[in-house]
């Protein structure tokens, strides 16, 4: 049952990190579903909104992505329990 | 001083005296530091072999290993070694010099995205833009290596940077190696001390994990104590002491009859340092499936990854292991499991006149001298040093686990003689592996290094032939190997000395030979096309579902 996460991401101002993160979600099998960035105001790191869609625990992503050095801090939104139809 | 030289200064700075590599245009400047500097640099004949010795050096030793290359394709030669590195968990620095920030991003001459490359087979990977960031960011760098789950690290450094100048800070130690603490995982070792004293049959299932956290003696002082049988991964063979009764060896795809019997009957399995590789579980569904689970780990992906752990532990071995340890009641299983042991032991009299390399390895593990490290290729031979060879460290056995890359085995074999100098360092390689990074015969050349290679030679690639043979109506696609150099002359052409054996009574002369010969050595075995790897778990089975050829029992 596919569910839809969204993770709000703090990470280094580098655009090395967003591919990371893109790597690590299409790598680990999740389904981009959703993406939005912008520089914090003092331009000491991006913000970035991650929507994934996955049958997959979202806790795999999260643990995989917490580990990246570029990623500051990571907070699971919400989480969907409502299964999306095809 | 130059940001070059800086490099050189930080390296000294980490302790690294030995460093290989290979140098070209983007990476010149560091080159020109290195000269006559007290860095010892070993020129490797391929990136490949350098990126390996580094891992072999790492992995002998536990330091991290460091390795250079130029831009393009020195960088992207480097890519498999750091693949290898970071599937098995290798503390390694990668230094890569790279065209000048104002031709950056031109397709300049030898001019490949190598932080994009490195994005998937590091655990991080810098780009140095500024002379200014560069102490920190390689300080940044070996500290990765090494933290928590250690890894490969690439820095990848423009040549403008190398040539800017810059001031030397020292790094002011402020050293404060904390004693690692487990008191915040005070309910889950509580529940993990419960589940061991309910179990009637627990298991330990050792990885990798356990020698990297230094935690060997903490584990033998578990195993002890709680009167546990225990089974380890590819990584973690010499873990477990070699007086332990109820240790039954190697478990998964070509693991021991013991090992893989008494994990599928175990109603607790303790996993310490491991992953659930899918070599070691076979069918994942139906691995263990009596069992509760108890995993530690330091890194937090790897908790309920593959399995689900009853009790899970993100933490340090060292000091969980003492923390948690706690007895039930085992006995009918410690006999059960030491019956098995005895049921499925190894069976040698192999018949005829020629080489059966499982018995060859055998003597050959009997007649080493105790402090070798033996690094192995990937392939049949790989699976017959596992089973037949007998380590009293991690350390001493080097084999490329989760990448299984061939041509791993004569470059690790460089790293660790040259990181354990005053150690036997033996390769036990395949002729097929073995010519994957040959080149490195002319490293060992021009360092006299005495390294001794054993190359296992079936005229075939070994490991792909057994599946063929058993999975694919043996329609022997592309292994057939019969059209070999002479691998002797070959050895003779980098000044190494050489011997060709093809029956059995002739290998303890040879070995000793080998072994008595001062310098680097090639034992040239002929083996039987025909022999293959038993027990094997076909794939999609359940590790109880062995195929075998020949019953494994005692001796
Ligand atoms: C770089 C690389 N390419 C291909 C393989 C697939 N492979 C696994 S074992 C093997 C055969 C190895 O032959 P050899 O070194 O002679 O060892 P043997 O199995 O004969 O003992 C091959 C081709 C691999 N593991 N690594
Ligand atoms: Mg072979």
């Amino acid at each position: 049952m596919s569910a839809q996460h969204t993770l709000t991401i703090q990470t280094r101002h580098e655009a090395v990190a967003v591919e990371r993160l893109l790597q690590v979600t299409r790598y680990r099998g999740f389904t981009l579903a959703g993406l939005e960035l912008k520089p914090l105001a003092d331009v000491s790191g991006l913000l970035i909104t991650l929507s994934v869609v996955s049958d997959k625990p979202i806790s795999l992503l999260v643990n995989q992505l917490n580990k990246l050095y570029d990623v500051l801090n990571l907070e699971l939104h919400q989480a969907e329990a409502g299964a999306l139809r095809a | 001083m130059t940001g070059a030289e800086l490099v050189v200064k930080l390296l000294t700075e980490h302790g690294v005296h030995s460093v290989f590599g290979y140098p070209g245009g983007a990476i010149m400047p560091i080159y020109d530091a290195l000269y006559q500097s007290p860095v010892k640099h070993y020129l490797c004949r391929h990136e490949q072999g350098g990126g390996f010795s580094a891992i072999g050096y790492a992995r002998a030793s536990g330091q991290t290993g460091v390795c250079l290359a130029t831009s393009g394709p020195g960088a992207t030669n480097l890519i498999t070694a750091l693949a290898d590195a970071l599937l098995d968990s290798v503390p390694v620095v990668a230094i890569t010099g790279q065209v000048s920030q104002a031709v950056a991003g031109t397709d300049a001459f030898q001019e490949v995205d190598v932080l994009g490359l490195s994005l998937t087979c590091t655990k991080h990977s810098f780009y140095v833009r500024d002379v200014a960031d560069l102490a920190d960011t390689l300080r940044e760098a070996f500290a990765l290596a090494q933290s928590g789950r250690p890894g490969p690290v690439l820095v990848d450094i423009p040549k403008d940077v190398q040539l800017a100048q810059v001031d030397y800070q020292p790094l002011h130690l402020t050293a404060t190696t904390a004693a690692p603490d487990c008191s915040g995982l005070a309910t889950q070792i509580a529940a993990a001390r419960t589940l061991l004293q309910q179990a009637k049959k627990p298991m330990a299932y050792i990885g990798g994990g356990v020698h990297m956290a230094d935690a060997l003696p903490e584990l033998n002082a578990f195993l002890a104590a709680t009167g546990m049988p225990s089974v380890t991964t590819l990584k973690a063979m010499g873990s477990v002491e070699k007086t332990n009764p109820l240790y039954l060896g190697m478990l998964g795809m070509h693991g021991t009859q013991a090992a893989n019997l008494a994990v599928q009957q175990t109603d607790l399995l303790v996993c310490l340092g491991a992953r659930f590789d899918d070599r070691v579980t076979g069918n994942l569904k139906k691995f263990a499936p009596e069992a509760k689970v108890i995993h530690i780990d330091i890194d937090p992906a790897e908790i309920n990854k593959l399995r689900f752990a009853e009790v899970a532990m993100l933490g340090d071995l060292k000091a969980l292991l003492p923390a948690m340890t706690a007895s039930g009641n085992y006995a009918d299983w410690q006999t059960h499991c030491a019956m098995l042991k005895a049921q499925h032991g190894w069976r040698y009299d192999h018949p005829g006149e020629r080489i059966y390399a499982p018995l060859l390895l055998k003597q050959l593990s009997e007649r080493m001298p105790d402090n070798s490290v033996v690094s192995c290729d990937v392939g049949q031979h790989q699976m017959w040093v596992a089973q037949h060879m007998r380590f009293n460290s991690p350390r001493n056995h080097l084999s490329s686990g989760g990448l299984g890359t061939m041509g791993f085995g004569l470059p690790a074999a460089i790293g660790a003689k040259i990181s354990r100098p005053q150690d036997t360092s033996v390769l036990v390689t395949g002729d097929g592996s073995f010519m994957m990074n040959v080149q490195e015969l002319a490293t060992i050349k021009r360092f006299r290094l005495p390294v001794k290679i054993i190359v296992i030679d079936n005229q075939r690639l070994g490991m792909v032939k057994q599946w063929q043979q058993l999975f694919f109506a043996g329609r022997y696609s592309e292994t057939d190997l019969s059209d070999n150099p002479d691998f002797v002359s070959l050895a003779a052409a980098f000044a190494i000395p050489g011997h060709s054996i093809s029956h059995k009574d002739e290998v303890e002369s040879a070995l000793d030979a080998m072994f008595s010969w001062p310098g680097p050595y090639l034992l040239h075995v002929r083996i039987d096309e025909t022999d293959n790897v038993w027990p094997l778990v076909p794939p999609g089975a359940a590790n109880h579902d062995m195929m075998t050829d020949l019953p494994q029992w005692e001796e």
